[in-house]
């Protein structure tokens, strides 16, 4: 090593000139100068290297996670398509929603007294929210204050840069526009819930999506959810939008849901659900012609726009626990004994199999010979009879004659003809195929034996049977149509608003019932003079023939009777099917009849006539109550 | 001999490059401060750029007044001068604000002066000055210890005011005085040596006791001596056992974490904590590619992901919008600025402007190397800026005083007396 001849060797007798003079001969020190030039290049050669690496060799890797830092694809959520009635008048809407969300991570914990400040809340509650955000995920943004007023968001909005960590969204929630709730028809949306989150990821469903719950937003809920976009934001490291990554060019817009044409008639929705003030039970109206439901009643129900809010613990154990029980649908899923209405099945089944004629005569000597007179009882003694004037006075004797004539396997069969026991082809998902029995069932419920006796109830529509009021109007829509049965349905159709795109729900053809239908023009004429001199007659539209039965089905020993009534209307040419039962109200042509002929009405001639009778069905349909049920019940 | 055309004899090259330097640090600080993101900034730092560039202006005069001065004034008040800094530094330490947890400002009305940053152009004076004064034939090891002492003592001070990066940047500094001192290259190589080691035992236990063994073992291959081989044995090997002992032994986590994060910023453990800042950075740098995003269009910059992004970790800001062809621009304009000033040092005829002039390169390689190391993820996150290009004027006030004098000095070569001392 040359360099370590050092300065001090090629020393000499001190002079200042000496040292001049040494400073300019130094090699050393011009050596010196090149290692270190040499140690300047190489440093910065290293430097250079580790760019090359870095901003060459593996540029990708970075770009990616710059990327992912920096570009957030942010969703942007469509429009939820609107809801129309049959009439075309606007039943939902939507209405924007402004929330405030916390992102731990970059939330400043010094600024908990301002944020609450803004939203005039107490500090604990904004204490409490950021625990619950940072419990779930410090990185991602929580909805901590959702459906605040839009003068706490503003506000919140004015001090944003004072708040980082705090971003708000604008989100959507339904607007209830008519008198109808239709809350069982329309169902509910809510925040989608951790289970259901986990199984419609893939369908590209997030924390904090709004989803249908029941009725036709559960349904139609890919319909009506539209196509999310996406919008790619530059953010800052606060989480922060900045500006439009790439000025917009990769986002993909957001595309509205289908609206929805429902088959509901507000104006009659909201007539019967006026009408059914003070009583629980189900109604429903449908179209023979089509199956289309003109009106779906369930009382005690609930306020759809309640969900449009936060529900409070209070409300949401009401909705769940009452004994009401407001969320589930009676139209649909509460199976009831039908009582006399089911004598016309009866009847049609009995001609069917040729158990009878049309000309037979029975003999009602005020009750059935099975029960000896303690038991199987009529209401009256009506001697010999065929079987219009028994559907005319709902003779029991005779249908429990014709009960005993046949067996439960040929009952069960034509039973689930009807729609009874099975479930309808529809587009209503709250339902219960309710209970018919065949020999199997009785084998499994009676194992020690049983006999005639335990089947012959059957015949009046009571005993080991429940049905819904959506199958009895469908029932009443066959008798109606003389034998064609169709699928019930909420949706007529459904529009794409950018593309006009028009689909219609997706249900099979009417079927035809095995019944002649000489046969059910001699039911329908029992009906008809069910209402014309039957226990009907008070119930008669006026100007209008009908056909129509009542139904009084016994419940149990202490409670009041359920009222039941089917009927159809025109007579010739029926455009409406109706069933209601109106829960331990009496008799059928008390609570449930007036309630199903005013709706009637209504549908046909847009009006209730001003007549002595019309008011005293009026004044019944409104004073007539549901016995209340009691926590012993 | 004073000539009226002494402005011939002003190195205009190096003025360029200082010009070119500040002007590009003009540029990432308007992009970090001025750019889409800008409203979301607090007013004072929104202002940043326009008091970098009053700083600019107040550098331009500064370096005017510089030239304007004689050789003698910086010579006769070489001594003077360190000593004020370090009283400012004592003065700092006592009444000064604390910023970023280090207590290192000094406030005059409404101007605030970094009093570590000064106290790097007192040093280099006094160092110069002292080493300038060494006679052919005196005692190597007085002069190197006085260096040392000099250098130590503002090194000290600014260690309590808890500015460890700029210490390190007056420890560093010592090796290349005692270099330009005249000490033997061994000696250097014998300081140096164990500085290496322990980068390499920072990154794995195995590669320091490698290095250590190949030091040796080339240590005693040129010289032959028992003396020094043993003594490149221990000094290297010693900085390994100790800087094992102190990694597993010493430190807190926290502290161990700081210094191990860069060896892997992304591991989960550090990636949001101590390694933020250099996943950010290398995130940004190596996001620019060859061509960079554009000016004000880095998305790190813009969404502010490196944090002092306009400060310490500037660096990132060019490499990403930029990219690799404007970052090798920088270090290309660093280099000549370097090798220039080495060059002005060798056409002095006076150890003390050469001296000051290569103690300038020293300041400012050390500078560059440990910064730009730190935002490649090279070296651990220590916070000193990057000269001329981060945003701080007692910083950039210090650099091109140091640059300046060295011109001054230069320009006016003729006028060192012969005596020279």
């Amino acid at each position: 090593m040359p360099l370590d001849r050092s300065v001090s060797e090629t020393a000499t007798p001190v002079t200042t000139v000496d040292v001049f003079t040494l400073w300019l001969a130094m090699d050393e020190y011009r050596t010196r100068s090149r290692l270190f030039a040499a140690l300047v290049l190489g440093v910065l050669v290293v430097l250079g290297l580790r760019l090359v690496q870095l901003q060459i060799v593996d540029t990708q890797a970075y770009s990616g996670a710059s990327r992912n830092n920096a570009v957030r694809e942010v969703r942007v959520k469509p429009a939820r398509g609107v809801i129309y009635d049959r009439q075309g008048i606007l039943m939902v809407d939507n209405e924007p929603t402004y929330n405030i969300a916390i992102t731990p991570r970059y939330f400043d914990t010094t600024r908990i007294d301002l944020l609450a400040d803004l939203l005039e809340v107490p500090d604990t509650v904004v204490r409490t929210r950021y625990q619950e955000a940072l419990d779930w995920s410090g990185f991602q943004a929580s909805r901590s204050f959702p459906n605040v007023t839009f003068d706490q968001f503003s506000r919140v909005q004015e001090h944003q840069y004072r708040l980082p960590g705090v971003s708000y969204e604008k989100g959507q929630k339904r607007r209830y526009l008519t008198d109808a709730r239709a809350a069982h028809a329309l169902g509910y949306i809510r925040e989608i819930g951790p289970g259901a989150l986990e199984r419609q990821r893939p369908e590209g469903y997030r924390r904090g999506d709004l989803i249908g719950q029941a009725g036709v937003e559960r349904t139609y809920e890919p319909f009506l959810r539209g196509d999310v976009g996406s919008e790619f934001v530059l953010v800052n490291v606060h989480g922060r939008r900045v500006q439009p990554y790439r000025s917009g060019v990769e986002d993909i817009p957001p595309s509205s849901g289908y609206d929805l044409h429902l088959t509901i008639d507000s104006d009659i929705q909201a007539l019967a659900e006026s009408l059914f003030v003070n009583k629980r039970g189900g109604l429903v109206a449908l179209d023979p012609r089509t199956g289309a439901v003109l009106a779906m009643v369930s009382k005690p129900d609930f306020d759809p726009g309640l969900f449009s809010r936060p529900v409070s613990a209070e409300t949401w154990n009401y909705l769940q626990n009452s004994l009401d029980k407001p969320m589930f649908n009676r139209a649909t899923q509460s199976g009831m004994a039908p009582g006399s209405t089911w004598k016309p099945f009866m009847a049609l089944m009995a001609l069917q199999e040729g158990l009878i004629t049309p000309t037979s005569r029975l003999s009602c000597p005020g009750f059935h010979p099975l029960g000896n007179g303690r038991t199987f009882r009529c209401m009256g003694v009506h001697g010999s009879i065929d079987v219009g004037t028994a559907l005319q006075t709902s003779c029991n004797t005779f249908f429990f004659e014709l009960m005993m004539r046949t067996d439960v396997n040929t009952f069960s069969r034509y039973a689930n003809a009807f729609g009874f026991g099975v479930n309808a082809p529809t587009d209503i998902n709250e339902q219960w195929a309710g209970t018919i029995p065949d020999s199997a069932y009785f084998n499994r419920v009676y194992p020690r034996g049983w006999t005639v006796g335990y089947s012959i109830n059957l015949g009046v529509g009571q005993g080991n049977m429940v049905v819904t009021p959506l199958q009895l109007a469908r029932y009443m829509g066959a008798v109606a149509m003389r034998g064609t049965i169709h699928a019930p349905h909420l949706v007529d159709h459904l529009v794409r608003l950018d593309t006009q795109e028009r689909v219609e729900p997706d249900l099979p053809e009417g079927e035809t019932l095995p019944v002649e239908t000489a046969y059910f023009d001699l039911v329908r004429e029992g009906m008809r003079r069910v209402m014309e001199q039957g226990t009907g007659r008070l119930l008669q539209i006026p100007g209008i023939p009908s056909g129509g039965k009542t139904g009084t089905a016994q419940v149990g020993a202490n409670r009041e009777d359920n009222s039941a009534f089917v009927m159809f209307a025109p007579y010739d040419d029926p455009q409406i099917a109706i069933a209601a039962i109106v829960e331990n109200a009496g008799f059928g042509s008390v609570a449930a009849g007036p309630i199903a002929s005013l709706v009637a009405e209504q549908y046909l001639t847009g009006q209730i006539a001003d007549t002595p009778t019309r008011r005293l069905v009026l004044n019944r349909a409104l004073t007539s109550e549901s016995e209340p049920l009691d926590d012993g019940q | 001999m004073r000539s009226w055309t002494w402005y011939k004899n002003l190195d205009y090259l190096t003025i360029f490059l200082w010009l070119a330097l500040v002007v590009i640090g003009l540029v990432a600080i308007y992009s970090t401060t001025q750019g889409p993101a800008a409203a979301y900034l607090l007013d004072t730092e929104q202002q940043s750029f326009q008091r970098q560039l009053a700083w600019a202006v107040i550098c331009v005069v500064g370096i005017a007044v510089a030239l304007l001065l004689p050789v003698r004034f910086f010579q006769a008040s070489a001594y003077l001068i360190y000593a004020g800094t370090i009283l400012l530094l004592l003065a700092a330490l006592v009444f000064g604000d604390e910023i970023n947890g280090a207590r290192s400002w000094i406030r005059f009305g409404p101007v605030g002066l970094q009093s570590a940053e000064l106290a790097k152009v007192g040093t280099l004076l006094a160092v110069a000055h002292l080493l300038s004064s060494k006679r052919p034939g005196t005692d190597n090891v007085r002069f190197a210890v006085a260096t040392v002492a000099l250098i130590l003592i503002p090194a000290v001070l600014i260690i309590l005011q808890n500015d460890t990066g700029t210490a390190l940047v007056f420890l560093a500094l010592i090796p290349i005085m005692l270099y330009w001192s005249g000490l033997p290259i061994t000696a250097i190589l014998l300081v140096i040596a164990p500085g290496l080691a322990g980068y390499l035992a920072i990154w794995s236990t195995w590669a320091g006791w490698g290095f250590a063994a190949l030091f040796t073992l080339g240590i005693f291959l040129t010289t032959r001596q028992r003396m020094l081989t043993s003594l490149a044995g221990v000094f290297t090997g010693g900085t390994v056992v100790a800087f094992s002992l102190i990694l597993t032994k010493i430190l807190q986590p926290y502290q161990l974490a700081r210094i191990l994060s860069f060896t892997n910023p992304e591991a989960e453990e550090y990636r949001t904590g101590v390694g933020f800042n250099l996943v950010q950075s290398k995130a940004a740098i190596g996001s620019g590619g060859l061509f960079g995003k554009g000016f004000m269009e880095g998305t790190q910059t813009q969404g502010r992901y490196v944090p002092a992004q306009s400060t310490d970790f500037v660096f990132s800001v060019i490499g990403e919008e930029f990219g690799f062809i404007g970052s090798l621009l920088l270090l290309t304009l660093f280099a000549c600025l370097l090798l220039r000033l080495i060059g002005l040092g060798m056409d002095m005829k006076h150890p003390f402007g050469a001296l000051l002039a290569w103690g300038t390169v020293g300041v400012l390689l050390i500078h560059i190397f440990v910064n730009v190391g730190m935002a490649t993820g090279l070296l651990p996150v220590i916070g000193i800026p990057l000269p001329f290009i981060s945003y701080g004027g007692s910083a950039l006030l210090a650099n091109s005083a140091m640059v300046a004098i060295a011109l001054s000095l230069h320009m006016r070569r003729d006028d060192f007396s012969i005596y020279g001392y």
